[in-house]
């Protein structure tokens, strides 16, 4: 069975009512949402509507913790000052604009949601902010989806999409024997574990403009990276309209690859 | 003997580092001064704001202001002093005037006792290189000063991504002297002809105390060019004197105490 997730939609009505489109035209029924349904973008309530409407099972990302909560961000939530000044911007925009019943919905969203072997989570396991970067040592990746018990972790954050195989993974344990000067080592090998990163509906930053999603076929073992066309010169227009910073409609209709987020690839969000 | 050559040609034609590395390999004693070319209607010239003065005396120090008569003496005494006079210019200066210096720049020549021997332009005198040699046809100029600012590195480097790459306007032309809060400076230099960017740390870094006392400037040269965006943008770059002093803090903790003796 083929299932669909989506993530970071960020307010891009455009990108997300063509991202669902495009699902529907596979005949995919099973959609995951990773969360961020706010931020960036001019349409935070529509979006919102939208997947409460289709009733897409989806997590908690930042953005929507933040609506949520207010700011209280890790060192790794802004790489730079000129990020977190924006994206400060951004949020009080949303936050002024969301309704009730839309706030409501994301207080109500869970950090993680199983089914079966597979774990659906914003960031990380560890927390919405925390990034699982493309780069980040095979150790900590592997840490990541040994200790949530899943055999596939679907993340997103990153806004770039990948697919990591973590394969022969193994952990070394030595075992001393109280009051003596006796020790087992003992070692168990892994089995193979899979990071999926279903990349951004609503600002993909991997290298083009197109709105990007995965489909995972559970029988096959497959996994595709799917890129979408969808209208961004209307989303940049609206972006403009409604007094968000420029710089996010330039951003969209540019498809730079642009991260921004923390430089280390294996920093440790530290976010109470 | 002295040797006086004027330097001139349009903006990002590669004037200024052609003109390092010709005093560079130069042993004597060496000058150096940059004129303010003229704007002609619908091409409007970048103000400097001294950045290729301050980029080329830290790296020859011994550079000597051409505009000062500090020193004057002694070089002029000096058999092999090689003084470059540089001359932002949009057109070749040959064939407007007979001997290819226009009265204005003649002018200011004269003021300064400055006679030069070579006069050589930018796309085309054969000698000098030709890649980087646009004709502009229109070309808007933002000069904003940046003196005692310093840059969180990380807004640094995405200031200058969008900047290069439009986010303000066609940018065609970007060169600044940017403060970092470890006390380094870095020269930045763009072209559009160039895929990438320069960025050149100065040789001196300044000690870890309060603001930078070096001169510090971004020139932009374009069209469309979104001065009010550029500001606010920057504004949002840079540190303030909380941010600034944490910074500097951790480096003078870093920094080996002249007082404990060596183990």
């Amino acid at each position: 069975m083929a299932h669909a997730v989506i993530s970071c939609l960020h307010a891009n009505l455009a990108a997300v009512e063509a991202v669902l489109d495009d699902i529907d035209q596979q005949g995919i029924e099973t959609i995951t949402c990773l969360g961020d349904l706010v931020g960036y973008g001019p349409q935070p309530n529509e979006v919102v509507e939208l997947v409460r409407q289709r009733n897409i099972p989806t997590c908690q990302g930042c953005w929507d913790e933040d609506i949520i909560d207010g700011l209280n961000a890790c060192e790794c939530s802004y790489p730079s000052q000129l990020a977190e000044r924006r994206g400060h911007r951004a949020h009080h925009w949303a936050a002024e604009r969301i309704t009730k019943d839309n706030k409501d919905f994301l207080a109500g969203l869970p950090m993680t949601l199983r089914r079966g072997p597979f774990l659906f989570v914003h960031g990380s396991p560890n927390s919405q902010h925390e990034y699982l970067l493309p780069g980040m040592s095979a150790f900590a990746a592997l840490e990541r989806v040994e200790s949530a018990e899943a055999d596939t972790l679907f993340c997103g954050h990153t806004h770039q999409p990948y697919v990591r195989e973590l394969r022969d993974g193994s952990i070394r344990m030595k075992l001393e024997k109280p009051g003596t000067d006796q020790s087992v080592e003992q070692e168990i090998t892994l089995p193979i574990r899979r990071i999926v990163n279903a990349g951004s509906v609503g600002e993909p930053r991997h290298g083009n403009t197109h709105a990007t999603y995965v489909i995972h076929d559970e029988i096959k073992e497959k996994v595709i990276i799917r890129e979408v066309q969808y209208d961004v010169a209307k989303t940049c227009q609206a972006i403009i309209e409604q007094g968000l910073p420029e710089v996010f409609a330039w951003r969209l209709s540019h498809g730079f690859e642009y991260a921004e987020r923390a430089d280390d690839a294996d920093h440790v969000c530290e976010r109470s | 003997m002295t040797q006086t050559w004027l330097i001139s040609g349009p903006p990002g034609c590669g004037k200024t580092n052609w003109i390092l590395n010709a005093l560079k390999s130069h042993a004597g004693p060496c000058g150096y001064l940059r004129l303010e070319g003229g704007s002609r209607p619908g091409l409007e010239q970048g103000r400097d704001s001294s950045i290729d003065w301050n980029w080329l005396k830290d790296q020859i120090p011994q550079l000597t202001d051409l505009r000062s008569n500090e020193d004057s003496g002694d070089y002029e005494q000096h058999e092999s002093t090689f003084k470059i006079v540089e001359l932002s210019q949009f057109q070749t200066l040959r064939g407007t005037e007979p001997d290819g210096v226009n009265t204005i720049v003649k002018a200011q020549l004269e003021e300064l006792n400055l006679k030069p021997q070579r006069i050589r332009h930018f796309g085309e005198d054969p000698e000098l290189p030709k890649g980087d040699t646009l004709d502009y046809n229109t070309l808007e100029s933002l000069s904003i000063k940046l003196n005692q600012k310093v840059w969180d590195p990380n807004s640094l480097s995405s200031f200058w991504f969008e900047l290069v790459n439009g986010a303000y306007g066609d940018v065609y032309r970007a060169k600044a002297l940017m403060n970092l809060p470890d006390g380094r400076a870095f020269y930045c230099n763009w072209i559009v002809t160039q895929k990438g960017s320069q960025f050149l740390p100065l040789n001196a870094v300044e000690q870890p105390n309060g603001r930078p006392k070096r001169q510090s400037a971004l020139v932009l040269q374009g069209k469309a060019l979104n001065g009010l965006d550029v500001q606010s943008t920057i504004h949002d770059c840079l540190l303030n004197d909380d941010v600034l002093e944490m910074h500097q803090a951790q480096r003078r903790s870093q920094q080996p105490n002249p007082y404990q003796p060596a183990l």
